[in-house]
């Protein structure tokens, strides 16, 4: 159940073109693994109080966040992909089948639930490859945290304390630098699309 | 005391804030600072050699840094067109940075490595896009999306490392000790081992401007104001060479040590011959002090690849030559920038008659250029016999070709700049240019007085400090 609930949250992710369902899509999917790692978040108070402070800021604050600013700034929820329909579909099945494919490697047969965690991780970095909105890529950052957080959770058990202090830095530099500098940047470019971010070059 | 040590920086930064006199704020910051720069003294014999290199280098550049910006921030610094761009917000930031750094040489295990290096990121995104202005806020994202992914990558190895070890045996507080791990010995999984040490090197090599991920880094050392891209450049580079040396070491207890050799060298050499090559097109100074130190974090990245005494020696006495030289460089090009209201080469000439920022650029031009008497010629002097003694005679050349091309490159520009005549169009109070020309000086004189330092006990010092780099002792 948990896998294709991750699996639909990726593909949503990917695929789609519209603001508000890809947040959903990224609240389902952070929740998910928030509702993974919590057993060993519990292991101590300190690593408690950090899964909690992070799942705040990457399932309430951000999402309001970027509502908040999308609300300000409607000319900024086009997320603008830079591949067409197809390819995206495309995009999701290789993440899929690639993902799949690492639990038949022989060396990662120790790690637990690897392919789910290739899976996130793929999505993350396909977030920032298939979109061209920066918002869409702020999402993308936090995917990606979300992934390598529950990598940790699978695969270092006993560092819950560095595990969620990873992850909150994640939540810190994508809430609060991440969309500080987006509400920059919207004087400059009002889509938020990547493709003006081509000043420097060479 | 290590923490004392590391938020020094940060709370002298605060407290200078709180004084309401400017003269007696500006006083105080310079001198809160020393003491800051004083303090990592007391670790002495505390912390490993290593460390404690690296912990020099950051308290004397820190220090650097803090009294030029003092001397360059003028009311037009930032154009207060974003909220953080304000010089209080600019000098706490400085100190939070300045701290990060100092938590990343200090620490003792990966875990508090990579937070430390999530820190600077922290600190210095704001830096970076500090003026406002559009080109900044690209370069300040560039670096914030780029570095996210890189530590998210290095983050990964490190959890890859805490289940090798836990599966090793090792206790749960020592899982990523790299003292603890060296001891254990080989990794009973060395695939595991080889992914673990291949995503560290890909993730720390991306905040050290490898190539091929360096794109965030010529943007964003080349729009942050110049003491910030002075740090940027000297140290932060430094710190994450500093985390590969880490890896290199816990990569040979780990049996993947030839591996890591053989990724380092690569990396290396692509980064030296790619940089050197578009430092050539190069049309802006801090751009192609930028590259510069892509190409100058290619060759460390090939001296630890050759590995051996001489190669580790050649990697850490580089590190030291290049954050000097590159810090004074770009403290040189603020000045510039300063005076000249312009960093664009074509409309740079007669820096030489201009005055001391032309003749601090000249110097460390040349010093970054390897020509002796700077210790980067001394460094790649060393680098060439680790490559011959290694016989890793095709990136060795590759390396040679790209330092040429960074050697022509940066003589083209200071025959061009330093020529002919320009007009200064902006003046500088006296002792404004006095602490700017002060940092500026003090930076260039340590890369110069480097060069001796192979012939000295220091020398001797350095030497077995890097012999400990390919095995933790």
């Amino acid at each position: 159940m948990i896998e294709l609930v991750m699996l639909l949250a990726g593909a949503v992710l990917l695929i789609n073109t519209r603001t508000a369902q890809i947040l959903v899509a990224y609240v389902v999917l952070a929740l998910t693994v928030s509702v993974l790692i919590a057993p060993s978040a519990s292991e101590s108070l300190l690593s408690l109080a950090l899964f909690i402070i992070t799942t705040v800021l990457k399932v309430v604050v951000v999402p309001i966040g970027i509502v908040v600013f999308l609300r300000a700034n409607p000319a900024a929820g086009d997320l603008r992909p830079s591949l067409a329909m197809p390819a995206r579909l495309a995009v999701v099945i290789a993440f899929a089948l690639i993902a799949r494919a690492f639990s038949h490697v022989t060396s990662l047969n120790a790690v637990p639930m690897q392919d789910l965690v290739a899976y996130v991780i793929l999505c993350g970095l396909g977030m920032l490859m298939v979109h061209r909105n920066l918002l869409a890529h702020l999402v993308g950052l936090l995917a990606l945290g979300a992934g390598v957080t529950l990598a940790g959770a699978l695969l270092a058990p006993t560092l819950p304390e560095f595990i969620e202090l990873g992850a909150t830095f994640d939540a810190l530099i994508a809430t609060f630098i991440g969309l500080a500098l987006v509400r920059a940047f919207v004087a400059h470019n009002p889509v938020l699309d990547v493709e003006s971010l081509r000043r420097l070059r060479g | 005391m290590p923490g004392l040590v590391i938020a020094a920086p940060f709370v002298a930064a605060l407290l200078a804030l709180l004084l309401r006199s400017r003269a007696r704020r500006r006083f105080t910051r310079v001198a809160l600072a020393a003491v800051a720069a004083l303090l990592p003294l007391a670790l002495i014999g505390k912390v490993d050699r290593l460390a404690l290199v690296f912990l020099a280098l950051v308290s004397c550049l820190g220090l650097l840094a803090t009294i030029f910006s003092t001397g360059i921030f003028a009311e037009n610094f930032g154009n207060g067109a974003v909220g953080w761009s304000r010089k209080p917000v600019y000098f706490a930031l400085l100190g939070a940075f300045w701290s990060a750094m100092l938590l990343v040489v200090l620490a003792n295990d990966f875990a508090l490595l990579w937070l430390g290096i999530s820190a600077t990121t922290l600190a210095t995104a704001f830096l970076v896009g500090f003026s406002g202005e559009a080109a900044a806020l690209e370069a300040a994202w560039k670096y914030l999306v780029l570095c996210s992914v890189g530590l998210a990558f290095a983050l990964l190895g490190i959890v890859v490392l805490a289940h090798i070890s836990t599966a090793a045996g090792l206790a749960s507080m020592e899982v990523l000790s790299w003292t603890a791990i060296a001891a254990h010995g080989p990794a009973s999984t060395p695939a595991l081992a080889r992914l673990a040490m291949a995503l560290m090197i890909a993730g720390f090599g991306t905040k050290a401007g490898l190539v091929p991920m360096h794109a965030w880094l010529p943007d964003a050392h080349s729009k942050a104001p110049a003491p910030v891209s002075g740090l940027l450049s000297g140290v932060l580079v430094s710190c994450a060479l500093y985390a590969i040396m880490r890896t290199v070491g816990v990569a040979w207890a780990l049996g993947a040590g030839p591996f890591v050799q053989d990724v380092l060298m690569w990396f290396g050499a692509l980064s030296v011959i790619v940089a050197g090559t578009l430092m050539l097109t190069q049309r802006d100074l801090k751009r192609l002090l930028a590259y510069s130190t892509v190409e100058h974090a290619g060759i460390v990245a090939l001296a630890l690849g050759f590995g051996g005494p001489l190669g580790w020696f050649a990697a850490l006495f580089h590190v030291l030559s290049h954050a000097f030289a590159k810090s004074a460089a770009f403290f040189a090009a603020g000045m510039v920038q300063h005076e000249r209201q312009t960093t664009t080469l074509s409309e740079l000439h007669g820096l030489w008659s201009g005055g001391a920022s032309g003749r601090f650029l000249l110097g460390a031009l040349t010093a970054l250029s390897g020509m002796p008497p700077f210790g980067l010629f001394i460094s790649e002097l060393l680098l060439v016999f680790a490559g011959a003694a290694a016989h890793r005679w095709v990136p060795l050349g590759l390396g040679l070709f790209g330092i040429a091309f960074a050697f022509a490159a940066l003589s083209r520009t200071a025959i061009e700049v330093e020529s002919g005549h320009g007009e200064v169009s902006h003046s500088v109070e006296p002792w404004r240019s006095g602490l700017m020309a002060g940092a500026a000086a003090l930076a260039l004189a340590i890369a110069s007085l480097l060069v001796v330092v192979p012939w000295t006990g220091l020398g001797a010092a350095l030497q077995a400090t890097a012999a400990t780099i390919g095995g933790i002792r």
